[in-house]
């Protein structure tokens, strides 16, 4: 192999990548998973009971209840606009507080105070507002409960946040994409448009193009991956460790996107194939979301090997001499394809008829 | 445009399109997957916090707080030990744990602070960590006989159809979503079929017929429109989305088939291969999925999101299929996805017609 030769692939490779909305697609669409994922299962699964407060007078509770965590509180002016959004489930409850309110409750007197709840409000959202809500009024009235309450955490030592567990999914689209897709597609494209047939009229050889292909696609899904992570901000305390699991990731995607891009005689049967067996790989990044679930079931998954380690190191704070296992067996399956993607190369390079 | 010739362009696309192991294989499969997530997603809501309590002496109060309110429900332990292992466990759908002491109520009747123990496994959210803690000060405050000066559990004015006991599940809120999605898979395989026949130049040979540029774009309008609709006709039925009612549905996810077929012929016209049509048509999918998204979050949607030419399509499935609204109720939403269907209908017409014609 001439890696003179592989340079100057890859360097043609970068010069027409940016003409590829495939290139575009690797870069913009992980941006795009990141940010919707976090967007919406972040907040799906994480909503917090809302209530709007009108303050008729110059009660402490509205700056009382915005103090608070676990409650999301809106302000405002008009009860009428408020009794329109609770009715609308803009918010969960509506609190209207009279004129007069705090000196007549420390007072000790019963004032009236207009608590406005929406019938789509969850029965549990409606308790928390309204215990909250005799809480803030308490508070105001200047009684401290004859209670110290003390708090144990419990199982926080197997707990790991939804945001967390959605790392693998997050890096399996930044990798995969970059590094599977764009050399798969590239290879399948080349062909096509018998791009191919010319520089194989040239010294280069088959090898040589499938390395400069993978060299593409490694170094953009490392890339994409990293930019990943460091959105999440889930290098965690061994980025050296989590660097070396993504490159073995991006390393292992793009033999198995070389080997898929000399199969597929077309792009239709190059995405079917991807279609069909995409579960196959995704396998890990599901079952990180559902730790309920046997995780055995994701070992059968060759992803799961870098995919794994990357989730333990970002999320569960592990040592990276725990996952010498997963390192090994990532090693063993990247060496092990390196024979079936020369073997596939050689093939392609047969139906192409263009052998010297 | 003639019935015959464009009749004849549709069974030609219909053929094109079932020969196509990929569109066909990507069709079935996305039916399939949506229908069997359908059926996954939970369909019942849990209303209630379930509060595992260890107490003495406490009964009437505890129940009595309990019968409050209907979000909140009390299991009873014996011994400390056993809430702890019912809280590390989840055991009876508990949230969290109150451990009192013995000698609770005798300490706060003689004036002094009891200590009460409250077990939160982790990520319990802090609403309900809120809820807990204003529970025990409640019951202190309830043997220390000092009432609350206000009571908005039982005073609460409820505003709207209380839907307590009978709330919109997660599998209802994602009924537009499936629905919308169905829809987006044709607005990427009318495209495909629309790009492969300018590249490869099939339009040229159907024009060189009897057939006019009219009865092609005919052909396509139909031919998209009715993919799409028996489509997502098909898993509406499944999920029963159609039940509540009928007219109103066959028209809204009419309407939904022309807008997407519209993009689809944009997308169809631009792309010059799989790549530029798959990344020419997700510019599309995603704006116009983010309504189906908003409708999972509850309230009001903001008004960039109400300006997305999905979003009536969406409103109208989540108002007929959740709520039960009528053609008057659904009017406005179903004016706004008429006019966005119509509009995107004779774009994707008038830009396919200038590209054809390019040719």
């Amino acid at each position: 192999m001439n890696l003179q030769r592989v340079g100057h692939i890859v360097v043609k490779d970068l010069r027409l990548g940016p003409r590829s909305p495939l290139l575009l697609f690797a870069v913009v669409m992980p941006l795009l998973i990141t940010l919707l994922v976090a967007a919406v299962f972040g907040s799906l699964f994480d909503q917090q009971p809302r209530l709007g407060i009108v303050d008729l007078g110059d009660s402490g509770i509205p700056e009382a209840a915005a103090a608070l965590d676990g409650i999301e509180v809106t302000t405002s002016t008009d009860p009428a606009a408020l009794a329109d959004r609770v009715e609308r489930h803009d918010v969960d409850a509506g609190l209207v507080i009279p004129e007069g309110f705090d000196d007549a409750v420390r007072a000790g007197e019963e004032p009236d105070l207009e608590f406005l709840v929406s019938g789509r409000s969850l029965a549990s959202t409606r308790a928390v507002l309204a215990v909250t809500t005799i809480d803030l009024v308490r508070e105001v009235a200047g009684g401290e409960p004859p209670v110290e309450v003390v708090t144990t955490v419990i199982g926080a030592e197997d707990y790991v946040p939804l945001g967390d567990r959605l790392i693998p999914l997050t890096v399996f689209y930044a990798v995969v994409i970059a590094g599977m897709f764009l050399p798969a597609s590239s290879l399948v494209e080349e062909r096509q448009k018998r791009t191919m047939d010319a520089v194989l009229v040239t010294p280069a050889r088959m090898p040589e193009i499938l390395t400069a292909k993978a060299i593409v696609g490694i170094s953009l899904a490392t890339v994409m991956g990293l930019i990943t992570l460091a959105l999440n901000r889930a290098f965690g305390a061994n980025p050296g460790a989590m660097v070396l699991f993504l490159v073995l990731g991006a390393v292992m995607v793009a033999e198995f996107g070389l080997v898929l891009g000399c199969w597929a005689r077309d792009v239709n049967t190059l995405y079917t194939a991807i279609k069909g067996g995409g579960i196959f790989i995704f396998l890990p990044a599901l079952f990180a979301l559902f730790p309920g679930v046997p995780q055995w079931i994701a070992r059968i998954a060759p992803t799961y090997y870098f995919l794994q380690p990357i989730y333990d190191l970002g999320a569960r704070g592990a040592s990276f001499g725990s996952l010498w296992d997963e390192l090994a067996v990532c090693l063993a399956i990247v060496t092990l394809l390196v024979p079936a993607v020369a073997a596939m190369g050689r093939r392609a390079e047969h139906d192409l008829a263009i052998v010297t | 445009m003639r019935g015959p010739i464009v009749a004849a362009i549709v069974r030609k696309d219909a053929r094109a399109f079932t020969r196509d192991r990929f569109f066909f294989f990507i069709t079935i499969l996305a039916l399939v997957a949506y229908a069997v997530v359908y059926f996954f997603i939970p369909s019942n809501v849990d209303e209630t916090v379930t509060v595992g309590v260890h107490q003495t002496g406490l009964d009437e109060l505890i129940r009595g707080v309990a019968a409050a309110s209907r979000g909140l429900a009390v299991a009873e332990y014996d011994s400390s030990a056993d809430l702890e292992d019912a809280v590390t466990r989840g055991a009876d759908g508990v949230v969290a744990g109150l451990d009192f002491p013995t000698d609770f109520a005798e300490t706060v009747a003689a004036g002094e602070r009891a200590r009460v123990r409250l077990l939160l496994p982790a990520g319990v959210s802090e609403d309900d960590r809120l809820l807990l803690e204003g529970i025990v000060g409640e019951v202190a405050f309830a043997v220390a006989g000092v009432p609350p000066p206000v009571d908005p559990i039982t005073d609460a004015v409820v505003l709207g159809t209380d839907r307590v006991g009978d709330q919109m599940s997660l599998q209802d809120q994602m009924r537009p979503m499936l629905l919308f999605f169905v829809l987006m898979v044709e607005t990427f395989a009318l495209a495909s079929l629309v790009s492969i026949e300018i590249q490869e130049r099939t339009v040229t040979a159907v024009l060189a017929t009897p057939a006019r540029i009219g009865d092609v774009l005919a052909a396509k309008g139909i031919f998209g429109t009715g993919l799409a609709f028996v489509e997502v006709l098909f898993l509406a039925l499944v999920i029963g989305a159609l039940a509540p009612n009928l007219p109103l549905m066959l028209v809204a996810l009419l309407l939904g088939s022309i807008l997407v077929t519209g993009f689809g012929m944009i997308a169809g016209s631009f792309g010059r291969d799989f790549m530029e049509v798959l990344f020419i048509s997700f510019a599309f999918m995603i704006p116009l999925a983010i309504p189906a998204m908003a409708a999972l979050f509850p309230g009001t949607a903001p008004l960039w999101v109400r300006l997305i030419p999905s979003f009536g399509l969406v409103d109208v499935i989540g108002g007929v299929t959740t709520d039960g609204e009528s053609w008057r109720e659904v009017s406005g939403a179903l004016a706004s996805l008429a006019a966005w269907s119509t509009a995107a209908f004779v774009a994707g017409s008038m830009i396919l017609k200038r590209r054809v014609s390019t040719l």
